[in-house]
């Protein structure tokens, strides 16, 4: 499976796809993205099993990009991984169609979790 | 006029507290420690626009940044150097995780700002005041994170 991560932060983006492997998901293929634009990109062109993106990215952040894919058709699966884990916030990803929403900081068993559905269901 | 709602020190230090076990090991804890003296090599700051307004920022000693840093990328410390680029970005990613915690402490609903980071002290706004300071020390270093509340009658 193809896994598409999308945060401006280059540590942040390192930090996830080093959580994927401890959480147990090593062998999936990664495609990064540094904001929401570049994401969109790269879903038309990798088609990705699943995107994981930040919320605040320069360019378009992680609820636009959502918009965006929704509204061209894309039904690809979506989650977040953001510093903000409000309720308001979890309320806005679902209701724009993201499958769940990771608050930074985060561990392996967070990501596992909510991935085990997508990744091994 | 409405009551400008503050984060309490112990809500800060929880949240400061999860984010450096998180992601920087839990081998080496955070310990509270009194202000004193903190030569700022790098610090960064975001701020909240919204129902609640504020400004969370972290200061650190340039060694610290670095380390953190390596820590973060998981970098082996007897070989790579780290630059700039990627300790800013650390630093930024640091405070946004501890700001967007905040953020969801407070009422809602509000916006975060991307993070501006500072290789130095970052300036703040003049029509805001402290409302909460965590002075800990990390590896026997000390740092600084603060909270900042705008006053209406003071916008």
């Amino acid at each position: 499976m193809k896994i598409l991560v999308a945060d401006d932060s280059r540590v942040m983006r390192q930090i996830v796809i080093r959580t994927l492997r401890q959480a147990g998901y090593a062998g999936h293929d990664i495609v990064e993205a540094e904001n929401g634009r570049e994401a969109l990109d790269k879903v038309r062109s990798e088609s990705p099993d699943l995107v994981l993106s930040d919320w605040n990215m320069p360019e378009m952040s992680g609820i636009d990009l959502l918009a965006t894919l929704r509204q061209s058709g894309s039904t690809v699966p979506f989650g977040f991984v953001t510093s903000e884990g409000s309720p308001d916030m979890r309320a806005r990803a679902s209701a724009g169609g993201a499958l769940f929403l990771i608050a930074k900081p985060f561990t392996p068993e967070a990501f596992d979790e909510v991935l085990a559905p997508v990744l091994k269901g | 006029m409405s009551t400008v709602v503050e984060p309490s020190l112990t809500d800060v230090q929880m949240v400061v507290e999860e984010v450096w076990t998180s992601f920087l090991g839990a081998e080496d804890p955070l310990l509270p420690m009194a202000p004193g003296t903190l030569e700022v090599g790098w610090s960064a700051a975001v701020t909240v626009s919204g129902e609640w307004q504020g400004a969370v920022s972290v200061e650190l000693p340039r060694s610290m940044a670095e380390e953190i840093t390596r820590r973060m990328l998981d970098l082996d410390d007897e070989v790579e150097e780290v630059g700039d680029d990627d300790v800013a970005d650390a630093v930024g990613e640091l405070v946004n995780m501890i700001g967007g915690n905040v953020k969801s402490l407070m009422p809602g609903p509000s916006a975060l700002s991307l993070p501006v980071v500072a290789a130095g002290r970052v300036a703040r706004a003049s029509d805001v005041v402290e409302a909460c300071r965590l002075d800990a020390s990390w590896a026997g270093a000390p740092l600084l994170v603060s909270v900042h509340v705008r006053h209406p009658e003071m916008g």
